[in-house]
């Protein structure tokens, strides 16, 4: 009997194992190999046709010389600044908006939320007419409204902040979605009883949304931060990292030495110390979202 | 069960191995029946695709033994990508002719390609055609010759007849003052709608490495009397000429003679540009798409007001090489050979209006006919022994990013001035040496 049930459990193992057998051959060939191999890149120079030559720790010289690279950390920070508080913003407004009881309820949740599902490269090339200085239809709304035209993406102040705007367009439907599940599992007593003590609805938002969805805040939060780490297509197919490297973010930047330098153990020291960066702010962010 | 699965698992992996060498021991016979044949491929624009199809054809009509296939270079973002890649994937052909010379450091330090001078004949023949002297500006690092010079396009100055005389301008301009002088005269509204009429120039503001071959490198070479970004492996740019350059367009842009702006269409066609800079392929462009009664003329580069000497400019010269993985070396260097003929430069000259590196191109009888028939051609053929290339040195093309970084931030937008605009050019480039050095 009991030797039935070991046999049992030893067949289930090996099917069990099996059945794994496609996730661990990918996560080999796909994660944990690229992953050693630009481990190893790091300390070469390598641009796939040439033999990789040993640099020792060069890659790294160069990364503290490289003004550029730090440019381009610079504006990779510059949009997170703009971009989570917008996301956040616009999120748990809509979100809030969308709890209550209206009509229409469900065709708004989807509308939000259609632009996360719509390639990112048909959006920003869409943004790109929307921001367009002669031919804009932005700036053909501000024009007809007696406003002067705003250089969006042509101009090296505005180009970071009009990537910003359209990145949280994008994305802000993702967010919405957590913050309605946050919500929906706040307990209505709490505002039934804060409705019997008179509290106005800010006092309602104020004292019992907010810190009830402290842990969606934080899960946001990380989200949109390791989001907005990899900026890459907006800038890559709207701006190209201009104006005066203005969009340059660093995911562009390690792009551009991979394969348009051909620089790939430079790039892969890029993205090791940037990682290393996203996760110090990351970890610096969580603690400070969760002992508020 | 479990031995069911695996059982299955292997059949499968079993006949796909099986199907795959039986796919390729077909096709290996196959290629062992196929006659000798050599690939060669060309630059993808029309009037050089006409020229390689005419020598091949006539090639092949020749040395029916060992045929020549032609192809274009594939699709890419410019033809050393496609050759970087090609490779990689030891995809390359037996021969190409559109060889940039700041590539070819990569393409040799590969081993890609095949090292010419090893040829007994390579040095009668090439110094028949070629000096010595301009032959070693494509002599590579180790002394080898990799690349047959083959074709130059010195970078001029087109301008329109119509809109100089149109503001009393006459050319040639050949200074700085000169030139922003006469933009200040042609930038002006004279119809009175309120707005100038004319640009003085126009150049894409994107700072893609490769537009500055086009501004500041040809500016750059006449300013400094045909000295190049390197001595050597020394940083020569570092100078008074490159300043001088980064001004004369900072004030170009800064005057308005010449737009922060995108523009779709070929605005010096349209007659809305008074002066284009660009190389002799663009007479050809002209005579097909002109409006009627375009009248243009061609003037060389200008220099700084105290410059004194000789004019020179960047030559943007296409080379051919044969690659390493030909299995045919000496018929391709035969067939190299055929493509840099007396013949196929006239050829090259009549459809591609494009300039030989050839010596003495102006007083050789076969070509007289084609320079009397269009004369202006001749302007570029006087240019061309004054032209310089690039220099052969690795990452040139990072270099030139880096160059054109501070050229839009100090010249299109004027946030810096041009003195630290080079400086700190210089300082990126010599990270990247410092770098790149073993």
């Amino acid at each position: 009997m009991i030797n039935s049930v070991i046999r049992r459990i030893k067949k289930s193992d090996k099917i069990g194992y099996l059945m794994s057998l496609p996730y661990l051959i990918s996560f080999a060939l796909f994660i944990a190999f690229p992953l050693g191999f630009s481990f190893i890149l790091i300390f070469h120079k390598w641009n796939i046709i040439t033999p990789m030559r040993w640099v020792g720790l060069k890659n790294f010289y160069r990364l503290f010389h490289d003004v550029e690279f730090l440019r381009a950390i610079y504006n990779t920070l510059i949009f997170l600044v703009i971009h989570i508080p917008l996301q956040i913003v616009f999120a748990l407004l809509i979100a809030v908006l969308l709890n209550q009881k209206i009509k229409l309820r469900g065709f708004f949740r989807a509308v939000y939320f259609m632009p996360v599902i719509v390639s990112g490269v048909v959006i920003t090339i869409l943004w790109q007419q929307l921001y367009s200085y002669e031919t804009g239809l932005l700036n053909l709304m501000l024009t007809s409204i007696g406003l002067p035209r705003i250089p969006w993406i042509n101009d090296p102040s505005w180009a970071m902040p009009s990537i910003a705007i359209m990145a949280t367009w994008k994305n802000v439907g993702l967010y919405i979605v957590l913050f309605l599940v946050g919500l929906q599992n706040i307990p209505a007593y709490l505002y039934e009883s804060a409705e019997l003590d008179g509290a106005s609805a800010w006092q309602k938002f104020r004292y019992i949304t907010v810190p009830a969805l402290n842990s969606t805040m934080v899960l946001v939060v990380i989200l949109s931060t390791i989001g907005g780490f990899s900026l890459f297509i907006e800038p890559f197919v709207m701006t190209g990292g201009g104006p005066m490297n203005s969009t340059l973010s660093a995911m562009l930047y390690i792009y551009n030495q991979a394969f348009y330098f051909g620089h790939m153990g430079y790039a892969a020291t890029l993205g090791f110390f940037f990682a290393f960066i996203i996760f110090v702010v990351v970890l610096i962010q969580k603690r400070i979202v969760e002992n508020k | 069960m479990v031995k069911k699965i695996v059982g299955i698992i292997v059949g499968i992996l079993v006949i796909l191995m099986a199907m795959g060498c039986g796919r390729r021991d077909s096709a290996q016979q196959q290629r062992s029946v196929e006659k000798k044949e050599l690939t060669y491929w060309c630059a993808t624009n029309p009037q050089e695709v006409k020229l390689a199809r005419e020598l091949v054809d006539e090639w092949n009509r020749i040395h029916k033994d060992v045929p020549v296939k032609l192809q274009t270079l594939p699709a890419s973002q410019s033809s050393e990508e496609a050759l970087l890649a090609a490779i990689a994937g030891n995809t390359t052909p037996d021969i190409c002719s559109n060889m940039w010379p700041g590539a070819m450091d990569e393409f040799i330090s590969a081993g890609g390609l095949v090292r010419l001078d090893t040829f007994p004949d390579f040095w009668p023949y090439i110094l028949e055609r070629v000096s010595e002297d301009q032959l070693k500006t494509f002599q590579a690092r180790d002394g080898g010759h990799y690349q047959i010079p083959w074709k130059t396009n010195p970078i001029m100055v087109f301008y329109n007849k119509r809109i100089f005389k149109k503001a009393g301008v006459k050319a040639p301009l050949e200074t700085y003052s000169q030139f922003l002088d006469a933009a200040e005269k042609i930038v002006r509204d004279f119809d009175g709608d309120g707005q100038a009429d004319y640009w003085m120039l126009y150049r894409d503001i994107k700072p893609i490495w490769w537009q500055r071959l086009f501004d500041y490198y040809p500016f750059y070479i006449c300013a400094s009397g045909g000295k190049t970004l390197f001595k050597g492996d020394k940083i020569d740019f570092d100078n008074d000429a490159s300043v001088k350059v980064f001004q004369f367009f900072r004030t170009m842009y800064q005057k308005g003679y010449m737009p922060v702006a995108q523009f779709q269409g070929d605005q010096f066609l349209a007659g809305r540009l008074a002066a284009q800079i660009s190389g002799p392929w663009l007479v050809a462009y002209i005579q097909k798409f002109a409006p009627e009664g375009f009248e243009y003329g061609i003037m060389p580069i200008p220099r700084p007001d105290d410059y004194k000497g000789p004019i020179y400019t960047y030559g943007d010269p296409k080379n051919i090489s044969i690659f390493k993985t030909t299995k045919y070396p000496r018929q391709a260097w035969k067939f190299a050979q055929w493509l840099i003929s007396r013949h196929a430069d006239l050829r090259l000259l009549e459809i591609c209006d494009q300039i030989p590196i050839r010596k003495n191109l102006l007083n050789d009888s076969t070509f007289a006919a084609y320079f009397k028939k269009k004369p202006q051609m001749t302007v570029f053929a006087r240019q061309a022994p004054f032209t310089r290339g690039v220099d052969g040195v690795a990452d040139l093309k990072e270099i030139f990013n880096a160059i054109s970084q501070e050229y839009e931030a100090s010249v299109i937008y004027g946030r810096r001035t041009a003195r630290e605009a080079v400086k700190r050019a210089v300082k990126r480039v010599k990270v990247i040496r410092e770098w790149n050095r073993q």
